[in-house]
């Protein structure tokens, strides 16, 4: 039976500072995210997944799909460049209200979508991306998950955009890979037993991630 | 290699885990091998209030002997992978399990389609894959699938755990795909995650249970608050109504609940409402406005979501009449609901109809004859040919009694066995079977268009409307009205015959 979609945007910083490792233990960990979710047959039903990049643009490099028909697609970043996080948000606005179904007398609609954003710096585009968060809180977002990656990265505008915000210390594989796995249960969260006292929302992440309070 | 040594807390035991041999994790604890794999070490993350640990000291204790040390024990250790001892790690503290390993045919041997392309080779063999019609069509590789007649299998043993634990007073809380491991290989199935039994008023349950298996009246007072006295939490009831949701589930691919009706337009809303307060049968007979939508169905959804297709009712009498009460009468009724062993009799019961499917690529293989219209598989359509042999058995308390129907009928086919609790009603076939009755007391054969039943152990055998008796060795016609006494004792049987004609 098909079940209700539910959306899953990744938002990735591919700014010239992603060169180099960072870069490829975020690949790595994207495609393992994948590998993770299709092996659960709760999410496989349910969660498709779209990426959007941006360095000194943003792009939707993977269209809204099924975690079924997705291609991992190419992620490449520039040699230099700024960092325009506010472009970022504006993309993920306008793929909501392009893909997000919602429900009507005869059709069941989507899933709050969850949206994931990863940054390894700070936001060039500042008055874009203050401009964006009221825009952003306007979409019927279930959750929005900001992780501030390495040292460089700034906490504070994350912050601003949202309460769940958490800190990747180092940019190697070992924490992408705990960082994927932890979205991955996040994402899949939703089939797993309930508390009698409150109920879950998100899991706990993984050692290597800090919480920003 | 890092072994950590853990001792008893209960009676000093001695175990040990490979820090390094981590078996997985769940929202509550981890779980480590022992190094020669001989069990496992869930530890939890958390340390325990004492109340909690006095209900883990009751699970490896007093409930655990109360099911384990009495006749048919042994059967015990098939259907539930139950925790065996407590122990506290060294360094945090931390309280754990011994709780015995999955046995090897719960992991996917072969996992999915085209060489494997999910990855989940060697990976438990969560339910879920095997309970969505889309899944088992489009990925499971076919080695993995077994037949109907072992996923009726599976559900006896679900039925039968649940019946167990139930009969001690106590609720598992959280019955779910996830926490109940199959095998529709062997129709093997095991009952997992036992450390959430719930007593009521004396073990109040951790969790409200997992979304498709919470209970209508668990999700339409989850607002309340937990010591309020009208907020429904988990217990036997709420059990009963995730049993029924498995049962349904494994046999036709597809939720009771789940069908096109919307109750608001928020999500979240939606689901509360639809699997709560106005949670509807997708089958119900009156009110059709939860059926599944067809409109966006895929090829591979297809039969199973089709209820017009593939109704509750090829499930045979027995179990349509449990579908009923548990979905329609009891949905919002609690006390209503159908009880573990009326599924398990209902279900043993049901075994006695099937018919092998006689298209070698039906992958079903085997369905429920139903002689009410023209006898067909009906998941793949093909008929039924020939002659088919029909058994109604019927039973008397005393000699002086005359035979009354037992509603309960076999249906024959070539190699089909007669077992003792055919011959007396009072023995079932479940756990409590001795050797000596699980073996067969005759056959049935189709020999150049000729029904026969051949008596092997049967030393009463009388053919009653011949007037002859029926020796052990000898063989019998089945024609249509034919009357056999299996045995003139008390509560044994009376067979009559009826022959019915397929395509």
């Amino acid at each position: 039976m098909s079940a209700r979609r539910l959306p899953v945007y990744l938002v990735l910083d591919t700014s010239g500072s992603m060169r180099g490792e960072p870069i490829q233990a975020l690949k790595v960990g994207v495609q393992a995210l994948i590998s993770t979710l299709r092996q659960d047959p709760h999410a496989l039903e349910s969660v498709h997944l779209s990426i959007i990049t941006f360095d000194a643009k943003a792009r939707v490099i993977s269209p809204l799909q099924s975690l079924e028909d997705f291609q991992m697609p190419l992620i490449e970043c520039p040699q230099s460049g700024p960092t325009m996080t506010g472009a970022a948000l504006e993309m993920l606005c306008q793929c909501v209200d392009k893909d997000v179904q919602r429900t009507t007398a005869d059709h069941k609609g989507d899933w709050r979508p969850i949206a994931f954003l990863m940054t390894d710096g700070g936001p060039n585009d500042t008055a874009l991306y203050a401009q964006m968060i009221p825009e952003v809180q306007k979409r019927p977002f279930a959750s929005i998950i900001a992780c501030a990656a390495g040292a460089n990265a700034k906490v504070e505008p994350l912050r601003r955009l949202t309460s769940n915000v958490f800190n990747l210390e180092t940019m190697d594989g070992h924490s992408f890979a705990g960082l994927f796995q932890w979205v991955s249960s996040t994402v899949s969260s939703g089939n797993r037993s309930m508390g009698a006292t409150s109920s879950i929302t998100l899991p706990p992440p993984p050692a290597e991630i800090q919480i920003v309070v | 290699m890092s072994i950590i040594k853990v001792k008893s807390i209960v009676t000093g035991q001695e175990y040990q885990f490979d820090e390094n041999k981590h078996a997985g994790s769940g929202v509550m604890k981890d779980v480590f091998f022992d190094p020669k794999r001989n069990y496992v070490v869930q530890i939890y993350k958390s340390i325990q209030d004492a109340n909690s640990m006095e209900r883990l000291k009751n699970i490896v204790g007093k409930f655990r002997e109360n099911i384990f040390n009495q006749a048919g024990g042994e059967y015990w250790e098939s259907v539930y992978c139950w925790p065996t001892d407590i122990v506290t790690v060294p360094g945090k503290g931390l309280p754990a399990l011994i709780a015995p390993i999955y046995r090897k045919e719960f992991f996917f041997e072969f996992g999915s389609t085209n060489n494997d392309m999910l990855g989940i080779k060697g990976k438990d063999k969560e339910g879920k894959w095997f309970a969505t019609a889309h899944h088992r069509q489009r990925f499971l590789d076919e080695r993995e699938l077994g037949d109907w007649r072992k996923h009726l299998g599976l559900c006896i043993k679900i039925a039968r755990a649940v019946k167990r634990m139930h009969a001690a007073g106590l609720a598992h809380s959280d019955l779910s795909y996830r926490n109940v491991l199959i095998d529709p290989l062997s129709g093997g199935a095991s009952v997992i995650d036992i450390d959430g039994l719930v007593v009521p008023q004396r073990f109040p349950p951790d969790v409200i249970g997992t979304p498709d298996f919470i209970a209508p009246e668990v999700l339409r007072t989850l607002s309340l608050p937990i010591t309020d006295k009208n907020r429904s939490l988990p217990c036997i009831e709420t059990d009963r109504h995730a049993l029924a949701v498995l049962i349904y589930m494994y046999l036709l691919y597809r939720h009771p609940l789940r069908g096109g009706k919307i109750h608001d337009p928020d999500p979240g809303r939606d689901e509360e409402l639809h699997m709560g307060e106005k949670a509807l049968f997708i089958e119900h007979p009156s009110d059709k406005t939860n059926r599944p939508n067809l409109s966006g169905m895929r090829p591979t959804d297809l039969p199973f979501a089709d209820i017009g297709k593939i109704p509750s009712k090829i499930a045979g009498p027995y179990l349509q009449e449990l579908f009923q009460k548990a979905f329609i009468d009891g949905l919002h009724a609690p006390h209503l609901r159908p009880s573990a062993n009326d599924w398990e009799t209902a279900l043993v019961k049901t075994v006695d109809l099937i018919q092998p499917c006689t298209n070698p690529k039906c992958a079903q293989k085997w369905y429920v004859f139903d002689n009410s219209t023209t006898p067909a598989c009906p998941f793949c359509g093909t008929a039924y040919k020939g002659l088919l042999p029909v058994l109604n058995l019927y039973s008397r308390r005393r000699e002086a009694d005359n035979y009354r129907p037992d509603n309960h009928r076999l249906m024959v086919y070539t190699d089909q066995y007669l077992y003792p609790w055919h011959v007396n009603r009072l023995i079932a076939p479940n756990e409590r079977l001795t050797p000596e009755q699980k073996k067969p007391v005759g056959y049935f054969v189709l020999h150049q268009g000729t029904w026969w039943f051949i008596n092997q152990t049967l030393t009463a055998l009388k053919d009653i409307t011949n007037k002859c008796d029926v020796p052990p060795g000898s063989k019998v016609e089945l024609r249509d009205g034919l009357q056999l006494q299996l045995s003139p004792e008390d509560n044994c049987r009376l067979v009559q015959v009826q022959m019915v004609r397929g395509a």
